[in-house]
């Protein structure tokens, strides 16, 4: 049940997206998140959304895989697209029914928008998890930040941080189903009864966990020390990062894509 | 039979892939009041098996039936059930601890029955006693015990469900060799007590040797054998060829046999060693 949750997951891989260098994937992701916001029409959108097929199709990720990323936020999305579709206003769709007089094209038109919105949104982060590993997204981080060193900003404790919660996220989905089989095992039951009961439930796994979360940051520290761990100060990295021509292709078909959206927005096309 | 499988077939993520078979066809009956002891080296499925006879884990293909009841072709207040007659006792279970007292963890089960105060008072008692541990400690927090004694806590938890059937995934797993003994003689204590079932997953052969009367060995998911202790152990050489290793008494025995004695090879045990030794000197065979 747990497994199934694939955000920030990696899929190893040898694609044109996985050599992408980690910097320009941050840096396009965060291009294509203020494009999705910028969008005005559901045109533009269409131009995003056949810019994340191409990306999905140079991956080689199965579609099946990113069809599920979308599952767990299936609820949110619809439910979005529910409020846009009752108070969207507007002319009703069919004048002649008075139970449906709530639905217009208008409120419509802004559920497909917004669905299609948050689905290209999450897709297109995910991506970026899925084809670089959690490794060289904090590398690639920890390097964009750099500049804030300047301003006294603990830069590297930060991507250090981020590394180490990153690395332990499948440790304690693990742990947590060991626990909770463990639980069941003596009768708790984590299906029935309503809202308090169920997040009562919740105790006998949230306990263990913390508890075993802080004994191995524990360990984790003193292994860290053990390996003579002290910061960033002087610290060299195993693997240096250098801008490529593809990454130069990469910007430049973003760029296109934001031309070609800016121009749909003010209505030329 | 309390437990029965049937053709029990176990995929991970089917259909994926990443699919992993890790149970395939296996047929197993255990006797109520048995003593079982599970072997088998690390990935030979021990641990996968045992989480489906409490149905913690639902089989791809195949019957599980416990004391006769389908797991799987029943109500789901029957599986639930199942859960309090097949205690579960997973690997390193001093991290399921979480409540403040020893009194109240123990008492998590018998609560989740819906058991009268009394009752559960007088079973976390009595369970407590069965681990060896002292009343004292009822009032302590867990989390202030030694790590041996936060595992007996523990498996106190799930004895306190009176269980027909005590499963136990290496209980003695990472405890010093005083311990180890130490938890593997109380658990002997509780079957010759209660009468009830126990199946002891290990893959250390001395301490199945020392305590099961049945010998399960499963390799790569597959059942091997299914045996009395001293048959099994009389297949030394497969075992060993499984990874496994054969109790340190034995060994001997085989040796002493490749050197010409005319001895037995079923011997896993010092005092069966003895026996055997002395009655060889009394016949007064020696070297052929």
């Amino acid at each position: 049940m747990i497994k199934d949750i694939t955000i920030g997951q990696y899929f190893p891989g040898n694609s044109v997206l996985h050599r992408l260098d980690p910097r320009t994937k941050i840096l396009l992701t965060v291009a294509y998140i203020v494009l999705l916001f910028i969008t005005k029409r559901l045109i533009g959108l269409a131009v995003a959304g056949l810019f994340m097929l191409m990306v999905v199709l140079l991956s080689r990720i199965s579609l099946k895989t990113v069809l599920k990323s979308i599952k767990p936020l299936l609820f949110i999305i619809l439910f979005t697209a529910v409020l846009q579709m009752i108070y969207g206003g507007g002319e009703p769709l069919f004048p002649t029914v008075s139970w449906l007089s709530w639905l217009s094209w208008k409120g419509v038109r802004n559920a497909i928008f917004m669905a299609v919105r948050i689905v290209l949104l999450v897709v297109g982060t995910s991506f970026m998890t899925y084809t670089t590993s959690p490794i060289m997204l904090t590398n690639a981080l920890e390097s964009l930040m750099n500049p804030l060193k300047y301003i006294k900003v603990p830069v590297h404790e930060f991507a250090m941080m981020m590394t180490i919660a990153l690395r332990f996220i499948p440790t304690l989905v693990d742990e947590t189903d060991k626990i909770m089989n463990a639980q069941k095992a003596r009768g708790a039951d984590f299906e029935t009864g309503n809202i308090f009961r169920r997040a009562k439930a919740l105790i006998p796994i949230l306990v263990p966990l913390l508890i075993s979360a802080f004994r191995r940051a524990e360990e984790l520290a003193d292994a860290m020390e053990c390996r003579c761990y002290h910061g960033g100060k002087g610290r060299t990295k195993y693997r240096i990062y250098h801008f490529a021509l593809r990454d130069l292709w990469a910007a430049l078909i973003v760029a296109a894509m934001f031309a070609v959206i800016i121009i749909i927005n003010i209505g030329i096309i | 039979m309390i437990i029965e499988t049937k053709n029990l077939t176990h995929k991970y993520s089917p259909g994926t892939p990443f699919e992993k078979v890790a149970l395939e066809d296996i047929n197993l009956q255990i006797a109520e009041g048995d003593y079982v002891g599970i072997i088998g080296h690390t990935g030979s499925g021990k641990s996968t098996l045992i989480s489906h006879l409490n149905a913690i884990l639902q089989p791809t293909t195949g019957q599980i039936l416990v004391d006769g009841v389908d797991l799987w072709n029943c109500s789901k207040a029957e599986r639930i059930a199942t859960r309090f007659k097949v205690g579960l006792v997973f690997q390193y279970p001093e991290y399921q601890l979480f409540e403040e007292t020893v009194y109240k963890d123990i008492a998590f089960g018998p609560k989740n029955m819906g058991l009268p105060e009394e009752e559960i008072d007088r079973r976390v008692r009595e369970s407590l006693a069965f681990v060896g541990m002292k009343e004292e400690c009822l009032e302590r927090s867990p989390f202030d015990l030694s790590g041996g004694q936060k595992r007996r806590i523990a498996i106190a938890g799930v004895m306190a469900l009176e269980p027909k059937v005590l499963v136990l995934d290496e209980p003695a797993a990472g405890l010093d060799p005083k311990g180890r003994d130490e938890i593997l003689a109380r658990l002997k204590e509780y079957h010759a007590q209660t009468g009830s079932t126990v199946l002891l997953v290990s893959h250390s052969m001395e301490d199945i040797a020392k305590n099961a009367n049945t010998a399960v060995v499963m390799e790569q998911g597959r059942l091997k054998m299914h045996a009395p202790v001293e048959e099994v152990f009389a297949h030394a050489n497969e075992l060993s060829g499984m990874g496994l290793d054969v109790p340190q008494i034995t060994r001997v025995f085989f040796s002493l046999k490749e050197k010409g004695f005319d001895v037995r090879t079923d011997i896993y045990t010092i005092e069966g060693a003895k026996k055997e030794i002395l009655s060889c000197l009394r016949k007064g065979v020696g070297r052929k």
